[in-house]
């Protein structure tokens, strides 16, 4: 099934034309590609000129370990049928992006401002970063990995006096 | 209190329920109001304000925000008034029981009459539920009853 | 003294000059315990009998699922994923066992393939009976609230003898395939079911001229280049002339085997997106009839032994898996390290963005009275857009 690969093949062609990239086709309609965050903006603006002007999600996910946060943007385009995820990586120390907002518009100010809460990376250029869920939080971002879920449950809601919840401190 | 129940006996012959239904609680409570398991004929109505309505169905899981406007609400309504929590997650917390920002233990801010059990319960559990709340007003709180962790403004 | 006091009174009646309100504008809070809008709050600004500006306010069921999931083995995460969305429990269920199969490289069974598609169509079904009967019941129009309700429980029925649950099917559509096999007699009933609702649909089409068209036409109107822009998908990116439908576009399951048409509408407004409801009901009709047509004999479920939680490892790896839920477009992505449960996943819901950007600008320079109908029009679960 070479020949139905060969526009997938062709995305990575042309990205890689114009920037440095480490691309793959992982199936017929998925490409990821991994790109350096000062070329992000760049290769976000070719994408769109090459047809891919759905914003699926953005997506963060915490490596604590190696101190960074990568940053993920699912890109479908309607007419070439291909999903194309661009993969990158900020400090997670100082965890500052540039926003996709003049790309996408609303679409991404939406996705952005709900990772802004739950993670705690500022998008710069994002200009309503006000919080979307929670009302009056003063802990830290939530999503993260090291805000321990289950202990904190158990400091603040139960109780391990009572028999019925003893179970949770198991 | 033995006044407090002659009178309520006399007066409560139909409950009526405010509109306050929020998550899981939602979809088995609709069908109620519906045609198939109709709660007319029982002589339960849905009002659209808590000035008219007798009881409150906590429908299922509460957020912290959600529950402050639960307690308003409950504080709006008159009295007698009761209170039924529906689901697993008002009794322990249910599916949700490692999650920041549910509610575990519902009497912490609202005082509960009945719990109703499942996931969502089916709707005759539900009518049995007000059935007890028919012929149990005597186990009704007294007005005046104090929340233990009370709402911001 | 009685002259004096009524000549002061008369003086200072003269000389009170009448108050004529300049200023009509106010900010109205259409809020959650309000009877038209569900668990969600938007804060209008009115002028007059124009919205001048809206501003969403979300959070009211913030669960936080995709960290819940962190913590949970697949197995377990299945049954937690009906509760992402409460009104189409079984399309998250295929959502999340896709993306784990994909994960795993395991290749599910063909039978299996074919329930979860019938599953995931009935479950199409009965939320596009619910969008029908909020849309009357935003519009004034009762009798057909209590038709929809009515004539959906005997698809709920139908779910209770599959699945055992009439709302949440307790993680029936799996990672391997499904739980359980169809019972004996399930056929005949799904065949039974698909008559009704297509006499319940017989019903309300006789109401649609005079009911709905008068109260929606011309209402809410989304062009293509700002539905795109501001993310919608599915049904209300239909409805204004884009025929893309992530069953034809990007197919998963059997649905490339399937033969059924992708209704689409230029207009862009309320009653566009009500005509593309009932064209969608009668195409998921024709693709369960299909199913049942086709379904071949064979196992349900591949390993058919479950594992252990302690024993379960995921294999390392990404992948980002879409599917076209009654709403819109439902995407995972999910990301393994190795261990049991996923290190991340990601859950994107067509309602985010239908409940907050398309909801905002639909609402901006519409009159009050128009506000139901835009709104439930969208057909909206603020359980989606809050995780």
């Amino acid at each position: 099934m070479a020949e139905s690969l060969h526009k997938e093949s062709k995305v990575i062609e042309d990205i890689s034309a114009k920037f440095k990239i480490a691309g793959k086709v992982q199936r017929e309609r998925r490409v990821w590609v991994t790109i350096d965050k000062d070329n992000l903006i760049m290769l976000c603006n070719f994408a769109k000129g090459l047809g891919f002007e759905h914003l699926s999600a953005i997506s963060v996910t915490d490596w604590p370990e190696e101190g960074t946060f990568e940053l993920t943007y699912h890109l479908w385009s309607y007419s070439e049928r291909i999903l194309l995820t661009i993969k990158t990586k900020i400090d997670r120390a100082n965890p500052v992006a540039d926003s996709v907002v003049p790309v996408w518009q609303e679409n991404a100010q939406i996705h952005e401002r709900e990772l802004h809460e739950l993670f705690g990376v500022e998008f710069e250029g994002n200009k309503d970063l006000t919080p979307l869920f929670l009302e009056d939080w003063n802990g830290p971002p939530p999503f993260q990995k090291d805000f321990d879920w289950k202990e904190y449950v158990r400091q603040q809601c139960y109780d391990q006096a009572n028999e019925r919840e003893r179970a949770y401190y198991d | 209190m033995v006044e407090q129940a002659t009178k309520m006996k006399r007066l409560i012959n139909a409950i009526w329920i405010f509109n306050w239904f929020n998550s899981c609680g939602f979809t088995e409570l609709i069908p109620l109001v519906g045609s198939r398991w109709d709660m007319e004929r029982f002589g339960m109505i849905i009002t659209g304000t808590p000035r008219h309505a007798d009881v409150l169905f906590i429908a299922g899981y509460q957020t912290l925000k959600s529950i402050r406007r639960a307690q308003v609400i409950y504080e709006q309504m008159p009295d007698p008034k009761a209170v039924i929590a529906l689901g697993a997650c008002t009794m322990s917390g249910g599916m949700y029981w490692d999650s920041y920002n549910t509610v575990k233990r519902l009497t912490d801010y609202i005082p509960v009459n009945i719990y109703i059990p499942g996931c969502p319960p089916r709707p005759e559990a539900v009518f049995e539920a007000c059935m007890k709340i028919f012929h149990h007003v005597g186990a009704v709180p007294p007005h005046g009853k104090k929340f233990a962790k009370a709402h911001k403004g | 003294m009685t002259k004096q006091m009524n000549e002061k009174e008369l003086i200072t009646i003269e000389h009170i000059e009448p108050i004529i309100p300049e200023d009509t504008d106010y900010n109205f809070y259409f809020g959650p315990a309000h009877s038209g809008s569900g668990n969600f709050g938007v804060k209008l600004r009115i002028d007059g009998e124009r919205v001048t500006s809206a501003r969403a306010d979300p959070g009211y069921l913030h669960r936080g699922f995709e960290k819940l999931m962190e913590y949970r083995v697949p197995m377990q995460n299945a049954v937690l994923s009906d509760r992402v969305c409460v009104l189409e429990a079984l399309n998250w269920n295929l959502v999340h066992a896709e993306a784990v199969d994909e994960l795993t490289g395991v290749e599910v069974p063909q039978r299996a393939r074919y329930i979860r598609v019938l599953m995931a169509e009935l479950s199409r079904l009965q939320s596009h009976l619910i969008w029908y009967g909020a849309m009357s019941l935003g519009i004034g129009f009762d009798t057909g609230f209590k038709i929809a309700f009515g004539y959906r429980d005997y698809i709920l029925d139908l779910f209770e003898l599959i699945t055992g649950g009439r709302v949440y099917p307790a993680g029936y559509i799996c990672p391997g395939g499904v739980r359980r096999d169809l019972p004996g007699g399930a056929e005949d009933k799904i065949k039974r079911a698909l008559d009704q609702t297509e006499e319940m649909m017989q019903k309300v089409k006789d109401f649609d001229n005079i009911v709905f068209s008068r109260r929606t036409k011309g209402v809410g109107i989304l062009r293509t280049e700002d539905a795109i822009r501001l993310g919608a998908t599915g049904p209300v990116l239909r409805a204004c002339g884009m025929g893309t439908d992530v069953r034809k576009d990007d197919p998963y399951e059997i649905y490339n085997e399937l033969d059924f048409d992708i209704p689409v509408r230029r207009e862009g407004d309320a009653y566009a997106r009500y005509l593309i409801m009932g064209s969608e009901m009668e195409e998921s009709i024709k693709i369960i009839k299909q199913v049942l047509e086709r379904l071949p004999e064979g196992k349900v479920r591949e390993p058919a032994k479950i594992t252990p939680p302690s024993r379960v490892k995921i294999p390392e790896g990404e992948v980002y898996v879409r599917n076209e839920l009654a709403r819109g477009e439902g995407c995972a992505y999910m990301r393994s390290v190795g261990e049991g449960a996923p290190y991340r996943v990601k859950l994107r819901g067509p309602d985010l963005l239908h409940m907050i950007p398309v909801l905002e600008y639909l609402l901006k320079g519409s009159q009050i009275a128009d506000i139901p109908a835009i709104y439930w029009s969208l057909n909206i679960c603020p359980a989606d857009m809050d995780r």
